[in-house]
């Protein structure tokens, strides 16, 4: 009954894909929903790529997972992927749909690239057995739906199965906790020039030793609780890394990954340190499977950040840049506000990163805006910030509470009219932050922008 | 003046931390001193004007038993004695009686509050909160494992409920106020967020109660409440 039921809810789904493709509705997670509901174990019949490669963690698993399908199609695998879905149940189930044939059998793929939702993976890892578990991070996220990420790490450990091995981030103890008794490895990188040694974050989820309690002291710390602790009253210590990353020189754009005493150079892609422990991800799971250094580095040297995340370009006298900074997490928000700071060049801000789902019937839960480092946009490059959205004033008495100076903060909450009372000062740098939720507004906002840009250039050049 | 904020290495979830930061702000003159986990607390010697508890881990709940039980009952003879504390949070759970969870875990609390909570770890509760404390308006949200329960009726709450869930889904009152013990399940940054009340707890204290950036948060505050206080809107998630 079970396998009957099972082609029945493959079959509905499947037939559901072309439907949706004449009504445009392609991306969505409709198929797997569908084969969900009418068969809820459907993923325990449906056939698997002979490999699997589960990426999950609190940020960055979508560009890891990305980096790494391009990687191996581009070496000539072929990859299963649920990128163009999401990563809870449904998705996985749409992806898996898309990939077998009538009778749910697997023959087109030979590896699968899965990017799983840390929630999910209750429903998803007791079917769907991974191969390897790649964790980019588990930091705080959403407080509403994922508390804290202590949490996290319990309820992956209580579903990734004995086998799978584990690729982990040496310099984040909160993920090493995870499945202690599965194989694992660990990526990482190596102190670099500007680390700490004393967290100047707000958000600081390993302050303790997690066997003794005692405090933790760190050799170097990069952020939060990233870095090299050490208990000093029992001796835990983080793990060495595996697969090292060391020499990042951002500026020049070159890393040297140390494996086993040996050397080996990659150039990076990206100027952001999130980004590189990205790539340090994507070169420890693909040495994982078996890839060379030298085909890894020449490929992912190709391969580029998807720009939903961050794109640049020049409009009139300004650079204009769309930065996501997810809602709802802190961290997100931390580490776009610390890059933006650190960035050269004079700066204005537009902050959208609001829960649109949430106004309307709902109001969104803003503790998370008091966990963020809003700190860092106190930096005198920052010469101007408009808050938008229906949480503007949240935004508004945050930023005077991390020391913003009032006259430099404006409070608007229509979004189009708060791209409007920007500066587009000629030589200035202009941001507008948004998260998922905010992605297709913040578009139409940023063309908004491109427009406004465009005609004080304008007014610029007959001033001229 | 001194406030003390306990184990601020672990009790600092849902940005519980800017409640303390943001009264430092409106009274800078107030001396903030952070008791860790394995430090003896200042309370214990009777010279703090407020004790501050704010949310922790599950683990971190345990560890906040730990530390605070050899101090039981000098913390009850300080609270009968009329001791300012605040507790945010699920800080609650570590008061009271036990906390169960679905998943197995149990954890015996310091039994300050005659109330026990029931946690279902996979099913997270999420609401905002409109409520009375004194006359004033109280705005604030909830991310919790569970609710509170037991034969608590009779203990005096902090808020009374216009709109959201109380110490358990039906109740009409919210968290708990045994003389000046005041305790809520409200998260993160309630002083922040209702500023009528930080002057409040600023005069219980004997400080000036000029609010930091007042103009902004009241503004804040105001356009919260009228939000939360639209017909249409639901407060739960």
């Amino acid at each position: 009954m079970g396998k009957l039921r099972f082609l029945l809810a493959l079959w509905a789904a499947k037939l559901s894909i072309p439907a949706l493709k004449i009504t445009r509705h392609n991306g969505t997670d409709f198929p797997g929903s569908l084969a969900l509901k009418l068969c809820p174990d459907f993923l325990r019949y449906v056939g698997k790529p002979k490999t699997i490669v589960s990426v999950t963690g609190t940020n960055g698993k979508t560009t890891v997972s990305n980096m790494l399908t391009d990687v191996l199609e581009a070496r000539g695998r072929r990859v299963l992927s649920n990128r163009a879905g999401s990563n809870i149940a449904s998705g996985i189930s749409t992806a898996l749909i898309r990939g077998c044939d009538l009778l749910g059998r697997m023959r087109r793929y030979d590896i699968g690239v899965l990017e799983v939702d840390e929630r999910s993976s209750p429903r998803i890892y007791p079917f769907v057995k991974p191969d390897y578990v790649v964790i980019t991070n588990l930091f705080r996220d959403s407080i509403m739906r994922n508390a804290h990420p202590y949490f996290i790490a319990d309820v992956l450990t209580a579903s990734i199965p004995a086998g799978a091995k584990m690729i982990l981030n040496a310099d984040d103890l909160i993920s090493c906790s995870v499945s202690p008794d599965n194989p694992r490895v660990y990526f990482g990188i190596d102190r670099m020039d500007s680390d700490v040694t004393e967290c100047i974050n707000l958000i600081d989820d390993v302050r303790i030793c997690p066997r003794c309690s005692g405090k933790l002291e760190y050799a170097y710390r990069r952020y939060h609780h990233i870095g090299k602790a050490r208990c000093i009253a029992c001796g835990f210590a983080s793990p060495e890394s595996d697969y090292l990353a060391t020499g990042v020189d951002l500026g020049a754009r070159t890393m040297v990954i140390r494996e086993n005493g040996k050397e080996y150079p990659y150039r990076l892609i990206t100027d952001s340190i999130f980004n590189v422990y990205n790539m340090v991800t994507v070169v420890a799971a693909l040495r994982q499977l078996g890839f060379g250094h030298a085909d890894i580095s020449e490929t992912l040297g190709a391969t580029t950040v998807a720009s939903t995340r961050h794109s640049e370009e020049q409009v009139g006298r300004v650079t204009l840049i769309k930065q996501m900074s997810k809602e709802k997490n802190a961290l997100a928000g931390s580490r776009a506000f610390d890059y933006i700071a650190g960035r050269p060049g004079r700066k204005e801000l537009l902050l959208m990163m609001n829960c649109l789902g949430d106004t309307h019937h709902w109001s969104e839960n803003t503790c998370w805006i008091f966990d963020a480092d809003f700190e860092f946009l106190k930096h005198e490059s920052i010469v101007q910030i408009v808050c938008a959205g229906a949480r503007c004033r949240d935004y508004k008495l945050r930023l005077l509470m991390a020391g913003v100076p009032e006259e430099r903060i404006l409070c608007v909450e229509d979004e189009f009219r708060a791209a409007e009372a920007l500066r587009f000062t000629p030589g200035d740098d202009i941001y507008i932050l948004y998260g998922t939720d905010s992605l297709a507004l913040a578009y139409r906002v940023y063309d908004h922008m491109k427009e406004l840009a465009l005609q004080r250039a304008g007014e610029k050049e007959v001033q001229a | 003046m001194r406030v003390e904020v306990l184990f601020p290495e672990i009790c600092n979830l849902s940005g519980d931390g800017m409640n303390i930061r943001y009264l430092h702000q409106c009274c800078p003159a107030l001396e903030i001193v952070e008791t860790g986990l394995k430090d003896r607390p200042a309370f214990a010697d009777g010279s703090v004007d407020l004790i501050y508890l704010g949310s922790a881990t599950e683990r971190g709940l345990e560890l906040m038993v730990e530390a605070l039980t050899p101090y039981r009952d000098v913390l009850t003879e300080r609270i009968d004695a009329g001791q300012l504390m605040l507790v945010t949070g699920n800080a609650l759970d570590a008061l009271g009686v036990y906390v169960s969870s679905d998943d197995g875990w149990h954890l015996e609390g310091l039994g300050l509050l005659d109330t026990h909570a029931d946690y279902h770890m996979m099913d997270r509760h999420n609401s905002f909160f409109l409520g009375k404390f004194e006359g004033m308006d109280i705005v604030g949200f909830k991310s919790l494992f569970g609710h509170t329960y037991g034969a608590a009726d009779q203990v005096e709450p902090l808020f009374t409920v216009e709109k959201g869930v109380g110490r358990f889904p039906g109740a009409a009152v919210e968290g708990f106020r045994r003389k000046n013990l005041l305790v809520t399940y409200l998260t993160g940054p309630l002083l922040v967020l209702n500023p009528p009340f930080t002057k409040w707890l600023l005069r219980q204290m004997g400080a000036p109660d000029a609010l930091a950036f007042e103009e902004a948060a009241m503004d804040n505050y105001h356009r919260r409440v009228e939000e939360f206080r639209e017909p249409g809107r639901n407060y739960m998630y």
